[in-house]
């Protein structure tokens, strides 16, 4: 018995561990690697061609990538905070129904079954110029003569492209609220009422503070797969028209499997990866702020 | 009597709000998946009529077509039914196995760094399909598993573990330390205190991360569109794409496909919704 | 033969010390309630008992086997959590049958040993409820049923009273009493609660920040404890303890106020000596409210400050050089705050501890 054993906690996280490093971060190493290269899927040979941080430096002086950069962020921050909004305003609503709330909050779900590409495709359907649901009403309400174009003007599409990913998401956000929201204990609610406090005063003091740890939750849980968006903008409009709606995903997606341009799409991939890891990280944080607020460590 | 009057008329008039904006909220949710499941059922020429045909017909052409294998487009749905349903079960059940085992090191071990690891392992699961199917591409290309099952499922294996790791320690964390105390003194070894206490315990938290999971590769894109390559391993969300030609989308075939693929998820996510919840704020809450 | 010997324990979590090398030998049959605050290390020690911790240091022995390294389930033991930890997903015979079915007894064997379990502590009527359909006192009487069923050789309970109200546990601690009675196995029991270790202890094990600070049976931890934690920790309302320095033959308890030193005490201090004057409240009467007027005995006349009846008797407070003493009245009558008695001190009753560590020097 000369060599220790391993702890038992570490042997139970080993296969984790391992599968994580042998499907992730393997290929994330490579991928790294390969971005200080000019890879070219065609081209097998450049791998080996080592041209230092030139990848990085072109996308960073690239207008192209710096537009659907910002896109992004702007995409994300509207999405987030309306999805956000909208949980808190729906929750609220569903928890003050009185009969049936069991039934809506199965039909709150609906979304979240959804694929992100059925999403994208729905919604490229309904929003069809020609065919399209919303379209059609509007025509035939009389609100328009001529086909709105949703999915080629580029505002339009933008903003197609946002209900989409909003209309996928705000479930996530009411349905975590409103557990958020069963789980408030009645007493300082009850003595807030007695103290005089005005329903809006005791939402914003104790209802607020109490569900600021479901909201992140439900922040942590996005921020994870922000990315998701990815598949339905590929849908609805490939990042056009004329790269309009062009997310930094997208454009990725387009170096890399079009134009086979691995280790530039790769460089890219890295910034994305890191945006992600940092809306993770901010998350995570302020959960366990909210968390050690409310005295619910342990 | 005046005041209690106008308390009463605003009383009424916030109830008749509150019905309102639920309805819209509820009808926005409800209808674009109403849509897609009655555009299955109408003709193609209905679909693209213009101007709109409002009062719709029933046929089940789209279906038949989507069954008999080559009809509108030759779409094989019965192989990537298949396909999916494979790796989607398989890769579940071997990122449960996987996941439980690390939700439980979280759960019921103290070690030095487990916060750290815990994020850690969280991050793996924030790097966007996208940026990872470039290398993966690359890399399952060389070990040559590109369009096979094995592939796909080991992807999703990892995709999953994190989330799983995340809801089994919420789980078997309600369960107190005790009972497999107990259970050790009534004789049992750790491995049967497992298996016949806490397992059994925490079974309707595990079989909701287990849909959760399922869930997560059925309806998974980005990966799939880029590691799958033919019929042997498409599963349904590429398969969707089969339906858009270079300018046409065949809309209705692609609507019953759709149905075909939310039917599975619905019934599983009716199954245990409540016990999904009560995961996720729970692993996240007490974490 | 089930005794449990403990011999120089010890236990660490990472570089505190939690128990600090405990000796202690418990007879066959014996009932042993280790006691103390919280954090004093008793539920650690039970613990290791059970096997549920590692045992840094020393040896433990159940029989003749040392069971440092032996799992739980080898040890022959039972244990009452204080959260009773049913299992939840089995009705209340699977809970009780559940190690018999681990050890793969036939099924026959396993009804007729639940069912004996179950008369016994009139359990038969809930054999097929779950743990959550159950009173505080039913999950408490089916963790019991639980451990006896096995008939193993030693009992373990973790404060197995501490969740029930205050009624239903005078009344457990009766049942308990008679189930030691009726299984003559040997029983080791934690609780924060003296009179829980009075009432149903043969033997007490006093603990203080990991180390045994005296044991013995409940009448010598009452009567002559070792030092002044041991005395204010039995008994209540705990002793009254005093600050003092020997002039003479007399203790000066404040400016205006000395003691004569019990003739048997005189020997064992020395004048100018610090000490801690300690005594009951039941040694301290008023005049004609007490048990004798025998002995001797020193008079003080005290301002009671409040009074709080409880029928047969009523304890008094009242102020000694600013600490707050109580008193015990006998057969009483209505006193009044304000009000000044003539209190009568039993001395030969009376403990002197030394002022720096404590310690008895007087029992």
């Amino acid at each position: 018995m000369t060599r220790r054993r391993l702890p038992e906690w570490f042997l139970l996280l080993l296969p984790a561990i391992i599968v994580i490093a042998a499907v992730v971060l393997i290929p994330l190493i490579f991928s790294f690697y390969s971005s200080f290269t000019p890879y070219k899927l065609t081209r097998p040979s450049t791998l080996w061609k080592w041209v230092g941080t030139y990848n990085y430096e072109k996308i960073l002086s690239d207008v192209k990538f710096w537009a659907a950069f910002g896109r992004t962020i702007l995409f994300l921050t509207i999405a987030l905070n309306l999805e956000l909004m909208l949980g808190l305003g729906i929750a609220l609503l569903v928890n003050k129904v009185t009969w049936g709330q069991r039934g809506i909050r199965t039909m709150l779900m609906f979304p979240m079954m959804f694929s992100p590409i059925l999403v994208g495709f729905q919604f490229k359907f309904i929003f069809n110029d020609n065919i399209g649901l919303v379209n059609n009403i509007i025509q035939s309400v009389g609100f328009a003569d001529v086909a709105l174009p949703w999915l080629v003007d580029g505002k339009l599409a933008m903003f197609s492209i946002l209900f989409a990913e909003i209309w996928m998401s705000t479930s996530v956000f009411a349905i975590l609220i409103l557990a958020g929201l069963f789980a408030i204990p009645r007493d300082p609610l009850e003595a807030a009422k007695v103290d005089g406090c005005t329903p809006w005063q005791s939402f914003r003091h104790i209802t607020l503070p109490f569900l600021m740890p479901f909201i992140f939750i439900a922040m942590t849980i996005r921020s994870l797969d922000v990315a998701r968006a990815y598949d339905i903008v590929q849908i609805m409009t490939g990042g056009g028209p004329a790269r309009r709606t062009e997310l930094l995903w997208t454009l990725m997606s387009r170096t890399g499997y079009v134009d086979a341009r691995m280790g530039l799409a790769n460089a890219m991939g890295y910034v994305s990866i890191l945006l992600s890891i940092l809306f993770t990280i901010y998350f995570f944080h302020k959960l366990s702020a909210a968390r050690a607020e409310l005295g619910m460590t342990g | 009597m005046d005041l209690t009057l106008s308390h009463r008329n605003r009383k009424r008039g916030l109830k008749a709000l509150h019905f309102t904006a639920l309805f819209l909220v509820m009808s926005v949710i409800c209808i674009p998946g109403l849509w897609i499941v009655l555009n299955s059922f109408r003709p193609t020429i209905e679909i693209m009529a213009k101007p709109p045909i409002w009062s719709p017909s029933f046929t089940l052409d789209h279906y038949r077509a989507m069954f008999g294998g080559a009809g509108e487009g030759g779409v094989p749905v019965f192989k990537y039914f298949r396909n999916s349903m494979i790796i989607s079960i398989t890769s579940t059940a071997i990122a449960m196995l996987i996941g439980m085992s690390g939700g439980y090191a979280f759960a019921r071990y103290r070690f030095k760094g487990k916060n750290g690891y815990f994020v850690g392992l969280m991050l793996f699961r924030a790097v966007p399909g996208v940026a990872l199917s470039l290398p993966l591409f690359i890399v399952f290309a060389r070990v040559g598993i590109i369009d096979t099952h094995f592939g796909l499922i080991l992807a999703y294996v990892a995709m999953n573990v994190p989330f799983t790791v995340w809801l089994t320690d919420g789980f078997f964390r309600q369960i107190p330390k005790e009972l497999h105390e107990a259970a050790e003194i009534d004789g049992c070894t750790r491995w049967q205190a497992f298996w016949r206490v806490e397992f059994p315990v925490a079974r309707s938290g595990v079989a909701s991360a287990a849909i959760f999971a399922f869930l997560t590769s059925w309806n998974e894109f980005a990966l799939a569109s880029q590691l799958t390559r033919s019929v042997n391993s498409k599963t349904m969300p590429v398969g969707l794409l089969d339906f858009t030609a270079e300018f046409t989308i065949n809309w209705g075939g692609m609507c019953a496909l759709a149905v075909l693929m939310i039917i599975p998820a619905l019934v599983l996510t009716f199954l245990v919704q409540k016990h999904l919840i009560a995961g996720l704020t729970f692993g996240g809450v007490k974490g | 033969m089930a005794n449990v010997t403990l011999d120089t324990v010890d236990k660490f979590y990472g570089k505190h010390q939690a128990v600090h090398g405990i000796s202690l030998d418990i007879a066959d049959q014996e009932f042993v309630v280790l006691v103390g605050p919280s954090g004093c290390g008793k539920s650690t020690t039970l613990r290791m008992i059970a096997g549920l911790e590692d045992i840094s240091g020393g040896t433990i022995s159940i029989g003749d086997r040392v069971v440092n390294d032996l799992p739980p389930r080898e040890r022959n033991i039972s244990m009452v959590f204080q959260n009773y930890a049913l299992y939840p997903h089995m009705t209340v015979g699977e809970n009780l049958g559940f190690s018999l079915k681990i050890a793969k007894m036939p099924d026959a064997e396993i009804a007729s040993a639940v069912n004996e379990a179950a008369q016994i502590l009139g359990l038969d009527e809930l054999i097929d409820r779950k743990p959550a359909e159950l009173s505080g006192g039913q999950r408490q009487r089916v963790a019991m049923g639980r451990a006896i069923v096995r008939h193993p050789e030693v009992f373990l309970f973790d404060e197995p009273l501490s969740n029930l109200d205050a009624k239903l546990r005078t009344q457990m601690r009766v049942e308990i009493k008679k189930l030691h009675k009726k299984v003559a196995s040997t029983i080791i029991y934690v609780t924060h609660d003296q009179v829980e270790a009075m009432t149903l202890a043969d033997r007490i094990v006093l603990m203080r920040d990991g180390h045994i600070v005296q044991v013995g049976t409940p009448l010598e931890l009452f009567n002559k404890p070792v030092d002044v934690f041991v005395a204010t920790f039995i008994g209540s309302p705990p002793m009254n303890i005093l600050d003092g320095v020997v002039r003479g033959d007399q203790i000066q308890l404040t400016d205006d106020l000395a003691i004569k030193i019990p003739s048997d005490a005189r020997g064992l201090v020395q004048d100018g000596q610090a000490i801690k004057f300690g005594f009951r409240a039941d040694n301290l009467t008023p005049k004609g409210h007490g048990v004798s007027d025998e002995g001797e005995i020193a008079t003080i006349d005290l301002e009671v400050s409040l009074a709080e009846p409880l029928g047969t008797e009523t304890l008094l407070f009242a102020e000694i050089g600013g600490v707050e003493v109580q008193a015990k009245m006998l057969n009483p009558r209505s006193v009044k705050p304000g009000e000044t008695l003539s209190f009568q001190l039993m001395l030969d009753k009376c403990h002197i501890f030394d002022a720096d560590t404590g310690a008895a020097i007087r029992g």
